[in-house]
């Protein structure tokens, strides 16, 4: 069960136009190493957990991350709130707004659609907290990326801030995945 | 040895979480830790030299939404944390504290501006609809 919580996990108030920048970083909400597929690999994963410690954290984890495609959603929303058809077909985003208008869709920075194989649920929990450590560097490398793409103070702190849970969350992951391989998982 | 890999080593092999181990977590107070987005003193990474901002907020009701969501913040990053460590009464004694803190800052918040959850409903309407949802901001159409 989830329950909805009407602010998001840190402020986000960008008041500076900024179509390139929305275009890159929708790969957070849809492409690879992105939010939507960090919630969904832990929601899915959680269920063939061996012990309480595992449950918990993958469940507790993946629900944070759904607070995330939030917080990218909306970022990518605030950038292009203002923009003109003209601005968007010239930030190359034509083809979006075809399909999608303003509408927020998950694809990463090229356009392609969110897919599930971006992710694996292999039942082993070794294998499972492995990816997942991998996946918060991905996500942490990407983060770092998309701050060198901009100067907008009010894009970078809401980046930093994200990149930090990743950060935080593969410390945990690791914390689990060392428990497990001494427990024998 | 060719591949030395220190995650793997005999100290770390023998950490178990759910004991109270003899380490001591430095906890930042919610305002810092949510800034930087980690509560965890210790384990703090910031990005080359970007550390974290001040937030700025606009009215006295951006001010006690962003104290609800810094203990917000702390709750969640503490949760995890306890996760694998439940045994730790320190960090279980600020849980509370936090968890406690951000409910009583809550009620007034909601009776000032309007429930924050959906079960905090207040009035003769159904208050839960009105604007702003979070990801808007006000000013400018959506509709070009």
């Amino acid at each position: 069960m989830f329950k909805y919580i009407k602010h998001t996990n840190y402020p986000i108030n960008i008041s500076k136009k900024d179509l390139k920048m929305a275009k890159y970083l929708i790969t957070q909400f849809g492409g690879a190493n992105g939010e939507l597929g960090a919630a969904m690999r832990y929601f899915s994963q959680k269920f063939s957990m061996p012990d309480d410690y595992g449950k918990a954290l993958l469940n507790d984890i993946a629900t944070e991350e759904l607070g995330h495609c939030e917080m990218i959603a909306t970022m990518v929303h605030q950038l292009t709130k203002n923009a003109t058809i003209k601005e968007m077909e010239e930030a190359g985003l034509g083809s979006m707004y075809a399909e999608h208008k303003k509408g927020i869709y998950p694809t990463n920075a090229s356009g392609v659609p969110f897919t599930v194989s971006y992710y694996a649920v292999t039942g082993d929990p070794l294998a499972d907290i492995m990816e997942d450590m991998a996946a918060e560097q991905k996500a942490r490398a990407t983060y770092e990326s998309l701050i060198n793409l901009t100067d907008d103070e009010d894009v970078i702190k809401v980046l930093l801030f994200l990149r930090q849970r990743e950060v935080v969350h593969y410390n945990r992951f690791k914390e689990l995945f060392l428990y497990y391989k001494n427990k024998g998982y | 040895m060719l591949f030395e890999d220190n995650d793997f080593d005999i100290n770390m092999a023998f950490f178990i979480p759910d004991v109270n181990s003899s380490r001591k977590v430095n906890i930042l107070t919610p305002i810092e830790g949510f800034l930087r987005g980690n509560m965890f003193e210790d384990e703090y990474e910031p990005y080359k030299n970007l550390t974290y901002f001040k937030l700025k907020p606009k009215d006295e009701k951006e001010q006690m939404l962003y104290q609800i969501m810094a203990l917000s913040f702390a709750v969640n990053d503490l949760n995890l944390y306890l996760d694998l460590h439940p045994d730790d009464k320190q960090v279980l004694d600020l849980f509370k504290k936090y968890a406690l803190e951000k409910s009583e800052l809550e009620k007034n918040y909601v009776k000032k501006y309007g429930p924050l959850e959906v079960t905090q409903v207040n009035g003769n309407k159904f208050n839960w609809v009105n604007n702003p949802w979070p990801w808007e901001k006000m000013g400018g159409s959506m509709y070009v």
